[in-house]
């Protein structure tokens, strides 16, 4: 058995049970995985970023937030129609990340978190004060996606909307473009001496990890029906980073699947109240520490590891 | 505006400065000489306040020792935090060490603020001050405990500079800021120095949050708005720049306190308030990223 077939056998038995799930699930359950779908887009678009090009940024569910109070508006005052008011809140999510990635060129590492973390307040603090616009931290109420949708027909929706995301992901990680951003969080001038527009790339980067981000938020305010600045919130971004890193963020599936299980887990350990965000970040700490690759890493190394040798002996 | 209306907004800039300060020297202490910028000081100095608070409130300490059980309970904290999470960003354990120690001390700061969520509860707690009411100086009153804490907040930032001048291992702590190598090659050992300012940094934080908690209220989410305080004051002084810091604080102090009675629309302006140091924050770091005092660094 080699490695791409340990791929497909992996991906088939996850979409197998993730096709299964809503038939075996109560409604309550269909709900969280749902919700899950948001994070695991919103966790590999940060995966993207940090993981493969190395651009650190604090700013991923502002852009989320973002997208969904400029889907949510634009359905409102305009009169545009869920799908198109989604579309104009990617583009307009995208624009920013592109001005962001932009004007932080010369930024590295901490710079750039800070950077990142300015932006993502000033984005939140508007939400908040233009109370006229977006009802302020009561929260805007937001026209479904589906009318009398029903949650399996939304969980089928985010599903695919999920994997197509994450298609196009892993497709434009695998062309050049994978490449140019490996390179470049690797040695950016090295990247940039043999040809890599680096100043491109990083630009781009950004505005594509904002674009993801600004797709999920719009879903999520579309399917939960109400949108708040918390969701732009700092601890909103601790939790989305904490997704990512326990996946593992140096691969975009492993991230979405984090994202998916820790909101499986948050709702399941509801008993647990605020102890099991202590729990999930002592987790976060010690993955970081001692484990980058993520839990999914862990495993898909062990196995892939497991079957290399088995393959020899025989 | 009256002179007695402008000094009595020069004194309580001042006295926000002071604590302002307190903050940000430990935020530019732990850079300078670990190249780490500090995402969880927030939390630190929040823990500052609880540990003010455990002493003067739970176990009935005067005020001034609940202040000096912070910091040496904080230091202690800092020391732990160094020595497990900090090291593998200069040993080489860690791959990409710049991006570990981001994400290493985000996640810290997200746990610190949850613990203390699950641990004190989110009801804001008030434990006795060092000084209660006000105090007259000429035609001002100002109130007794936030000059108490401004005042025991400009000695400490005193001893602190004179300990970095003059005792071994302020020069130990100043020679591996300004060169790790040669500090090295002199006999000073990096990886103590590394722990020392660590652990000072979060002594620095915790005080002041001593020093706040029973001027404000101890929360678990106070740190959240300081700590922004202290990267718009360090950005402004030059990263790991400690007369920068002093400097930043004095200036970041007098704006704010001029700024509130200086906009006309009170509502919104108040809204945006904290937003406006934000902006100057993205301002330095896109127009002049080595700040005020800063020396400019080249990534290879």
């Amino acid at each position: 058995m080699s490695l791409t077939m340990l791929r497909v056998t992996g991906s088939g038995l996850l979409l197998a049970g993730f096709l299964i799930l809503p038939f075996v699930l109560g409604d309550y359950w269909i709900y969280t995985v749902t919700i899950g779908f948001y994070y695991a887009i919103l966790a590999a678009s940060w995966a993207l970023l940090v993981g493969y090009v190395g651009r650190i940024s604090f700013a991923q569910t502002a852009m989320a937030g973002l997208g969904g109070y400029v889907s949510a508006l634009s359905v409102q005052y305009i009169g545009l129609p869920p799908v198109f008011g989604l579309l104009l809140g990617v583009m307009i999510a995208a624009a920013i990340g592109f001005a962001i990635g932009w004007l932080t060129l010369q930024l590295h590492g901490a710079y750039l978190g800070l950077t990142t973390i300015a932006f993502a307040e000033i984005l939140r603090i508007t939400a908040t004060a233009e109370y006229n616009l977006t009802e302020g931290s009561r929260g805007l109420q937001v026209v479904p996606l589906l009318e009398n949708g029903t949650r399996v027909e939304y969980y089928f929706l985010f599903l695919m909307i999920t994997l197509a995301c994450l298609a196009l992901m892993t497709w434009l990680l695998q062309s050049r473009v994978g490449l140019f951003f490996q390179s470049i969080r690797e040695d950016e001038d090295g990247a940039a001496s043999l040809g890599v527009n680096v100043t491109l790339w990083k630009i781009m980067a950004f505005a594509i990890s904002s674009a993801f981000a600004g797709l999920a938020g719009g879903l999520q305010a579309h399917f939960v029906q109400l949108i708040t600045p918390s969701m732009m919130s700092l601890q909103e971004m601790g939790l989305v980073l904490a997704m990512a890193v326990v996946g593992g963020f140096h691969n975009v599936i492993f991230a979405a699947l984090g994202g998916v299980g820790l909101q499986v887990l948050l709702e399941a350990l509801r008993e647990l109240g605020e102890w099991r965000l202590v729990v999930f970040g002592l987790l976060t700490l010690l993955i970081l520490r001692a484990a980058p690759n993520g839990i999914f890493g862990i495993i898909f190394d062990a196995l892939a590891k497991r079957l290399l040798t088995k393959g020899r002996d025989e | 505006m009256s002179m007695v209306a402008i000094l009595e907004q020069a004194l309580n800039g001042f006295i926000v400065s002071a604590f302002y300060a307190l903050a940000a020297l430990g935020l530019a202490i732990i850079f300078g000489v670990l190249r780490v910028v500090n995402f969880a000081h927030g939390e630190l100095y929040m823990l500052g306040g609880y540990a003010y608070f455990l002493a003067v409130s739970a176990l009935g300490m005067p005020p001034i020792f609940g202040i000096l059980f912070a910091t040496v309970a904080l230091a202690a904290m800092g020391a732990l935090v160094e020595w497990l999470l900090i090291r593998p960003v200069y040993d080489g354990r860690a791959d990409r060490p710049e991006e570990y120690s981001i994400m290493i001390t985000f996640a810290l700061s997200i746990l610190l603020l949850n613990l203390a969520n699950s641990l004190f509860g989110p009801w804001p707690r008030r434990p006795e001050p060092l000084f209660r009411g006000g105090v007259e100086l000429g035609e001002l009153i100002v109130s007794g405990d936030r000059l108490a804490a401004a005042g025991v907040a400009v000695v400490l930032i005193a001893l602190l500079l004179c300990g970095l001048r003059y005792t071994w291992a302020g020069r130990a702590v100043r020679a591996v800021s300004q060169n790790r190598e040669a500090a090295a090659i002199f006999g000073v050992s990096v990886t103590q120095v590394g722990m020392l300012a660590f652990a000072l940094g979060a002594a620095l934080a915790g005080t002041a949050g001593a020093l706040m908690g029973p001027v404000f209220n101890v929360v678990p989410a106070m740190g959240i708005i300081p700590v922004i305080k202290a990267y718009v004051i360090v950005v402004l002084g030059g990263l790991g720049s400690i007369p920068g810091a002093i400097i930043g604080a004095l200036i970041l102090g007098q704006v704010e306190s001029f700024g509130t009675i200086l906009i006309p629309d009170p509502s919104r302006a108040l809204a945006y308030k904290d937003a406006y140091g934000l902006v100057l924050l993205v301002a330095i770091l896109l127009l002049r990223p080595q700040g005020l005092l800063g020396t400019k660094e080249r990534r290879a």
